[in-house]
């Protein structure tokens, strides 16, 4: 906990670490509190108002039935963000010890782990989404499942290519000669030292989870409307483009900022993990 | 000499960069002139800020710029002044620089011949840039100019990229030319080979440069003047002689007394161990920067003023105690007793091999040749309980193979025992008696782990009866036994210094308490004074457990204060194996005398002989049929060299792999002769 702590402090002291956590933390109040906060019904139609311009009373305008998009935006983040972490989640944890476990053994295991990875990630990943949602059935849970798996062999590439720099290191070849235990040798001496890249890609993959969460809303295979996923709001507004651009801005605006928010975190984070420019 | 013109003259130049804490002060009040055809040698430890010196030079800083003052003239042109545009002309034209990795300074993608048409292009222009070309080839003797012209930097050896590097450096004919360690990275025979170049090209077309050196003893080969610097000030200024037989600022000395010499084994000197610390970079530099470690610093004299460089007796020196230095005797450092070994074998080797490489699937569907490396070929060694052997040898010999085949990380064919018993499979008990310390500490100790997790866990492998509470407080006596302060145990490496660092890796190896530790070169990245202190170290661990030491070195002069017995490699051959006490007579090894006359020192009581290897390590992809060393062995007999040689028994385990019969090689003439001042005592 401590070390939380000191890792938080650390991060607030790198100037792009400070800005990420302080947008982190305000996408985490908008998960947690955003329903509650939210200013109007997000599903309430208000016929008068139809594409309003940001205006007082609705703050960032309104969409085809004059919902309001403030609303919807902040009752949307919950289910869009918190969906999009998990499944990064899941791809990096996975990604990640696949990797490590391939670089580290090399040889003929590496090779078979490494061609078969090829082969997935040679299927488009909307696709092997799509086919494991047709396995799981359609949901929510069943859509982040998929993504994460979908990301897996992106990250174990990643994480493969730098375990094969640390493995040529001494100190991998010291706890060999040490007779270490390969769990050991994997979780302790190199996976620690591959962290850096992983979480800096993780990041960026939060984004894509995002938006690929709101292609299987649109395919019908994620949230339904009128639920107010941003990915859906965006899919379902591009037929009202020419009549009033901010339903598409405003949730467009809120994928970017968690994009922005991730890649900050992200590489403040590298820098505070590294020993050797962090903050221990 | 002292008439010429300068060709270089820096002026109370000092320059700061920007730190996390504020300024860094990086250079600092210095003044120095080369003047034409001169050489100056520039000597300090890592950190001294030499390098920066150069960067400075060449207007190439390394950090963001503060603070810079001063004047640095080249023939008068002050290139402080200079702008980008003009300093491109300068570099390369009027300055050039050799680098130390030689490897980084090429651009792969290009091929030689096109970095020197490319430089000369640039600055000289017009025709007839190919013969110009093949000429600087043929000037830093490099075999064959023609072909060389159409290789890529991959292509060739690590002593001909360097040349290459000094054709780069010629090909404008400079007025200064700045030389980064350029032989630091290269093979002691290697490295001699382009001293010797060098020093020909200077006496020939009388260059004059800034040699930039932490070995005294490669500076002190070449240099007409050295000066010595210190956290970024130059603390003394002399010609190589009376430098080295006299020196007076007491950091020369400390660096002078840590260095290992030839005739050490004659008139018992032991190494110095210096407590010098890093310099201060921070705040208001101190008047004497050398205040903080000295010990002869006196606040009422030497904090009175700025202490400057000032001529004295022929040199420049900032001291203004030197002559209560020079009075004062440094103490003797008190080394432990050399450990007898017990006469019974520990670890003996027989028929060794190591092959590297294996065949892949596709090679043999295509019936591809099979490109293995003999890394380690017949190998036979024993080792004694409480012995050091050192195993000396460039690099490819094959000595960090032996270290790694002896713990596990090699496969290996042959046999090994421990204790009389042959060891078939690497098991714990085994592991836990041979333990291993690797050459580069940064590498060698996981960043991301504590001291103490890195301490701990061969405890918890290896001694599995102590409780957690034991094995904490075996951390601190493991860390004490090392010379470190308990609290170092929750830090992480890179908090540490290089010398401090190594003590963990050497303090890891011997947490198990093990029969045997194996040092793969474990001093070779350290500076000269904790050089010493390692030594030292191992010396007293030695003496406190018997535990028997396999020392792995290129650096001879610290084997005469650490080894009882050493072996030889030469492509993954031992070539000869003797005792240390024997090491300044014959009969030697060809390859030994050339190996140890490679050797730069700076003694004034020995000389040592001059032989130079000429042609390239050949690699050792097939079975050589004969003598490793016949193809550059300069004492080669004929075509009976290809034929394996015979092993001469000289008693006393001397023992050495030569065509040459036995009485030819103890007629050889010694490597070093020792001046009289020291012989006659002993006669």
């Amino acid at each position: 906990m401590r070390k939380l702590f000191a890792i938080l402090g650390a991060l607030m002291r790198n100037p792009q670490g400070a800005l990420g956590l302080v947008l982190f933390l305000l996408l985490l109040a908008l998960v947690v509190l955003g329903p509650v906060l939210a200013p109007a019904d997000p599903e309430s139609f208000n016929y008068g108002a139809r594409f309003a311009a940001p205006s007082l009373e609705f703050p960032l305008g309104t969409d085809w039935y004059g919902r309001d998009l403030l609303s919807r935006v902040m009752s949307g983040a919950r289910s869009t963000v918190l969906l999009a972490l998990l499944a990064t989640g899941i791809g990096t944890v996975a990604g990640a010890l696949i990797g490590v476990l391939s670089g580290y053994l090399g040889g003929g295991a590496d090779e078979v782990v490494m061609r078969l990875n090829d082969a997935v990630m040679a299927i488009p990943g909307l696709l092997f989404a799509l086919m494991i949602i047709a396995v799981l059935g359609s949901s929510s849970i069943n859509a982040v499942i998929a993504i994460g798996i979908a990301q897996t062999p992106g990250m174990a590439r990643v994480a493969r290519s730098v375990t094969l720099q640390v493995r040529a290191l001494d100190y991998v070849s010291a706890a060999r000669a040490r007779g270490e235990p390969t769990s050991w040798i994997v979780l302790a001496e190199i996976l620690p030292n591959t962290i850096a890249p992983i979480i800096v890609e993780a990041t960026i993959r939060v984004a894509f989870a995002v938006m690929t969460l709101a292609t299987l809303s649109f395919l019908g295979l994620g949230a339904q409307p009128p639920s107010p996923e941003w990915g859906l709001m965006i899919a379902e507004a591009r037929s009202h483009l020419f009549r009033s651009p901010w339903p598409i801005i405003v949730p467009g605006a809120a994928i970017a900022l968690v994009a922005v928010t991730f890649n900050l975190l992200g590489d403040g984070l590298r820098d505070v993990l590294n020993p050797r420019s962090g903050g221990h | 000499m002292s008439d010429t013109p300068p060709v270089l003259t820096i002026e109370n130049y000092a320059l700061s960069y920007a730190g996390p804490d504020g300024p860094i002060r990086i250079l600092d009040d210095i003044n120095l002139t080369i003047r034409r055809g001169e050489i100056l040698g520039l000597v300090g430890e890592s950190g001294s800020a030499k390098s920066s010196l150069a960067n400075a030079i060449m207007r190439d800083p390394t950090g963001k710029v503060v603070h810079e003052s001063g004047r640095i003239l080249l023939s008068g042109t002050d290139l402080t002044a200079l702008g980008e545009k003009a300093l491109q002309k300068v570099r390369g034209e009027r300055i050039s620089m050799v680098f130390q990795n030689a490897a980084t300074a090429l651009d792969p993608t290009q091929t030689l011949g096109d970095h020197l048409i490319e430089t000369l292009a640039q600055h000289r222009g017009g025709s007839g840039l190919r013969a110009k070309t093949l000429e600087l080839l043929g000037h830093v003797g490099l075999p064959d100019p023609e072909t060389m012209l159409s290789r890529y930097p991959h292509e060739v050896s690590g002593g001909e990229k360097q040349r290459v590097l000094l054709a780069l450096a010629l090909a404008c004919e400079p007025e200064l030319i700045v030389f980064d360690e350029p032989t630091s990275a290269l093979d002691a025979t290697t490295g001699a080979r382009l001293l010797d170049l060098v020093r020909g090209l200077q006496h020939e077309t009388g260059i004059s440069g800034l040699f930039i050196s932490h070995d005294l003893g490669t500076v002190a080969e070449i240099a007409d003047r050295i000066a010595v610097i210190y956290g970024g000030r130059i603390v003394e200024i002399a010609e190589p002689g009376p430098l080295f037989a006299r020196p007076r600022h007491p950091y020369t000395r400390a660096l002078l007394s840590s260095l290992p010499r030839p005739s050490d084994s004659l008139t018992g000197r032991r190494l110095a161990i210096s407590h010098a610390a890093p310099a201060p970079r921070l705040g208001m530099p101190p008047p004497c920067i050398y205040s903080a470690s000295c010990p002869h610093h006196l606040p009422e004299l030497c904090d009175a003023a700025q202490v400057r460089l000032q001529v004295r007796d022929g040199r420049q020196l900032a001291c203004v105690r030197a002559d209560a230095v020079e009075q004062s005797r440094s103490e003797a450092t008190e080394w432990p007793a050399v450990t007898v070994p017990v006469d019974q074998p520990l670890i003996e080797v027989s028929g060794m091999d190591v092959v590297y490489g294996r065949t892949s699937l596709l090679d043999r569907i295509a019936r591809r040749p099979i490109r293995r490396t003999r890394a380690l070929v017949d190998t036979s060694l024993t080792l004694r309980p409480g012995e050091t052997l050192a195993i000396v040898g460039e690099s490819g010999c094959g000595k960090s193979t032996l270290a790694r085949a002896l713990t596990g990380l090699a496969p290996y064919s042959g046999t090994l025992s421990l204790d009389g018993t042959t060891v078939d499979e690497m098991d714990r008990a085994y592991r836990s008696d041979v333990q291993i310390i690797f050459q580069n500490p940064d590498s060698s100790l996981n960043p991301r782990h504590t001291i103490a997790t890195i301490l701990l866990r061969p405890l918890k492998l290896f001694r599995p009866e102590l409780s957690r509470r034991e094995r904490r407080e075996e951390v601190t006596k493991i860390l004490e036994r090392v010379r470190l302060p308990a609290e170092y145990a929750s830090r992480f490496p890179h908090q540490l210094s290089g010398g401090e660092k190594q003590r963990i890796a050497i303090a890891r190896s011997f947490a198990a308490n093990p029969k045997v530790i194996i040092c793969d070169e474990i001093t070779s990245g350290l500076d000269a004074s904790v050089q010493a202190a390692i030594v030292r170290l191992l010396r007293d661990i030695q003496a406190e457990t018997g535990v028997a030491l396999i020392f792995i070195t290129h650096d001879l002069g610290v084997l005469r204060h650490v080894a009882h017995r050493v072996a030889v490699m030469y492509l993954g051959e031992i070539v000869e194996t003797r005792d240390m006490a024997s090491l300044d007579h014959p009969p030697y090894h060809p390859y030994t005398e050339a190996l140890m006359s490679s050797s730069p020192s700076i003694d004034p009581d020995s000389e040592t002989t001059r032989i130079r290897l000429t042609g390239e390590l050949p690699t050792r992809s097939e079975a050589l049929p004969g003598c490793p060393f016949e193809s550059r062995c300069p004492r080669r007999l004929g075509e009976i060299c290809k034929t394996p040689p015979p092993l001469h028994d000289f008693g006393n385990g001397h023992r050495i792999l030569c065509h040459i019969d036995a009485r030819t090689l103890a007629e050889m003439p010694p490597v070093w002769r020792f001046s009289k001042t020291i012989m006659e005592p002993l006669s």
